[in-house]
């Protein structure tokens, strides 16, 4: 017992300097972990909502929009810097005897302190656009988790990679980029012919997403408010992506176990 | 009778060191056909000592002996290939001082990291910030960037943390190396007290006077064999003889 609280304190401490760290020395500091996303919304959002008119379809477009640049960002920042989180702190990882699992952990969570001030911007659009608040908004608190361990598994088979195959970094840049246009974060999910829906929806990014936009973006069209139970045609196919999700994190806690006692000398 | 704080049981471990290392799938793609050539070294081979509860137990030997690598096993950081380690008692997680210190921090939320690394809780942290600091002398200097430190002066500021955690064998990796002559006295007082406090210390290094003048027992390691294990005056005699049996080159 005492063991695990000393392992969270450390998990605490470290997540905490990895946020602290990240904006040391910029004069605007935590200013830049809003402005990131939401230049990369506004370039989008001029780009399609604007010259591809995709804007005149909905009056929540940008709202959609926003919301899939918040999680995307989440999970491309997260599973990057979680990647090479083992390498990063080779001192730590030689010099120090406590559970490696850790470091990937702290790193993810600092994202996750970023992607929380996202979600105020957020808050400000939906006020904006004057949505009423409902009572199964509170179901986005157990989506949002889903999506962390979504996240924190594949930044766990990721971390364990990088120190045996260095290329995984370049890989996984791509990999992310391509992720983005795979998920319906710019084009709405009804763009989609009814199989690549299905496709889509095997991927638990675009499973929260969707059940997001769903829940607060009730009055929007209903072909932009597709969620996997239509995707595949009954509430079963809702657990497809939960079960990946759970499938993903089962795989990186095992292969990180796995490999966790060589990690001191193969960083 | 108690059982002994750390006890060693035929401990080896190799190492697989490739000639070239391949971390990139292009290296494998452009020869596929080759072969990566492993180079195996024998870091440690059959060692076995054990060391009792409240003994200040000395490691020395050449560079590359497998001094750091023992020490990495004792703590877990390195699992060996066979043999056992039992320890009895709170064992210190770290093997050098500093650990996750971060230069682009100042020494303040570095006491903070580092201290939590080690074990201390917040309220312990708390508590004991002020006595770190000022056994570390460095009040002067709390709210500077690390980077602005001398090596002397990291030293400084990491044993004083050190020593405010709560264990009972404290393994350490050639740790006073470059202490001035005054933090230098300060730290051997502090052995002094942690001995009289009957804790357990193993520590590696390089200053045969250290183990003379403190070591209960020490070990001599070469080439990953344990080559003499006694009084501290015996296996230094040992190591200088050894010395001088190798032909200058």
């Amino acid at each position: 017992m005492s063991r695990l609280r000393r392992n969270l304190r450390i998990l605490h401490v470290l997540a905490a300097m990895d946020f602290k760290l990240k904006y040391s020395g910029s004069a605007l500091g935590y200013v830049w972990s809003v402005i990131k996303p939401l230049s990369l919304f506004t370039m989008l959002y001029i780009v399609f909502a604007k010259l591809f008119k995709l804007g005149e379809i909905s009056a929540y477009y940008p709202l959609a929009l926003l919301t899939g640049i918040v999680l995307y960002t989440f999970f491309a920042d997260a599973t990057t810097l979680a990647m090479s989180s083992i390498v990063s702190r080779e001192t730590l990882v030689r010099k120090m005897s406590f559970p490696r699992l850790i470091i990937p952990t702290s790193t993810t969570l600092a994202a996750a302190i970023t992607f929380c001030v996202n979600i105020v911007v957020v808050g400000v659009f939906v006020a904006w656009n004057q949505i009423p608040p409902r009572l199964n908004w509170i179901l986005i608190v157990p989506l949002l988790l889903q999506f962390y361990v979504f996240t924190l598994g594949v930044s766990l088979i990721l971390a364990t990679l990088f120190v045996r195959f260095r290329d995984i970094g370049q890989i996984w840049e791509l990999a992310t980029q391509l992720i983005l246009y795979a998920t319906p974060v710019i084009y709405p999910i009804g763009f989609l012919p009814p199989w690549g829906r299905t496709i889509a929806f095997l991927s638990p990014i675009t499973q929260v997403l969707q059940d997001i936009r769903a829940i607060v973006l009730y009055p929007d069209l209903a072909s932009n408010r597709i969620t996997a139970t239509d995707a595949f045609g009954s509430s079963a196919g809702r657990l497809i992506p939960i079960g990946i999700t759970l499938a993903i994190f089962a795989l990186g806690l095992v292969l990180f176990k796995r490999q966790e006692p060589w990690f001191a000398e193969r960083v | 009778m108690t059982p002994p704080a750390v006890e060693v049981s035929g401990i080896s471990k190799t190492f697989r060191l490739p000639h070239e290392q391949r971390t990139t799938i292009k290296e494998h793609f452009l020869h596929p056909f080759s072969r990566t050539t492993y180079e195996t070294q024998r870091a440690l081979d059959d060692v076995s000592f054990s060391v009792e509860p409240g003994e200040f137990f000395g490691i020395i030997g050449p560079n590359g002996s497998g001094k750091s690598t023992l020490l990495k096993i004792l703590a877990g950081i390195y699992r060996a290939d066979s043999g056992t380690v039992q320890i009895d008692g709170l064992l210190s997680p770290f093997i050098e001082l500093g650990v996750g210190f971060n230069m682009e921090l100042n020494a303040r939320d570095n006491v903070r990291v580092n201290g939590t690394l080690l074990g201390l809780s917040r309220q312990e942290l708390d508590e004991r910030f002020d006595d770190i600091i000022a056994f570390s002398e460095l009040e002067r200097f709390v709210d500077q960037k690390l980077k602005n430190y001398s090596s002397g002066m990291l030293l400084r500021l990491a044993y004083s943390i050190a020593i405010q955690v709560d264990f009972e064998i404290l393994l350490l990796d050639e740790v006073l190396a470059v202490g001035d002559q005054s933090f230098q006295e300060k730290c051997f007082a502090t052995f002094t007290r942690l001995r009289e406090e009957g804790k357990t210390i193993v520590l590696v290094t390089h200053q045969l006077g250290v183990v003379e003048e403190f070591a209960d027992r020490a070990l001599l390691l070469q080439n990953g064999e344990l080559r003499a294990l006694g009084s501290p005056a015996e296996v230094i005699a040992t190591y200088h003889e050894s010395i001088a049996a190798v032909p200058a080159p």
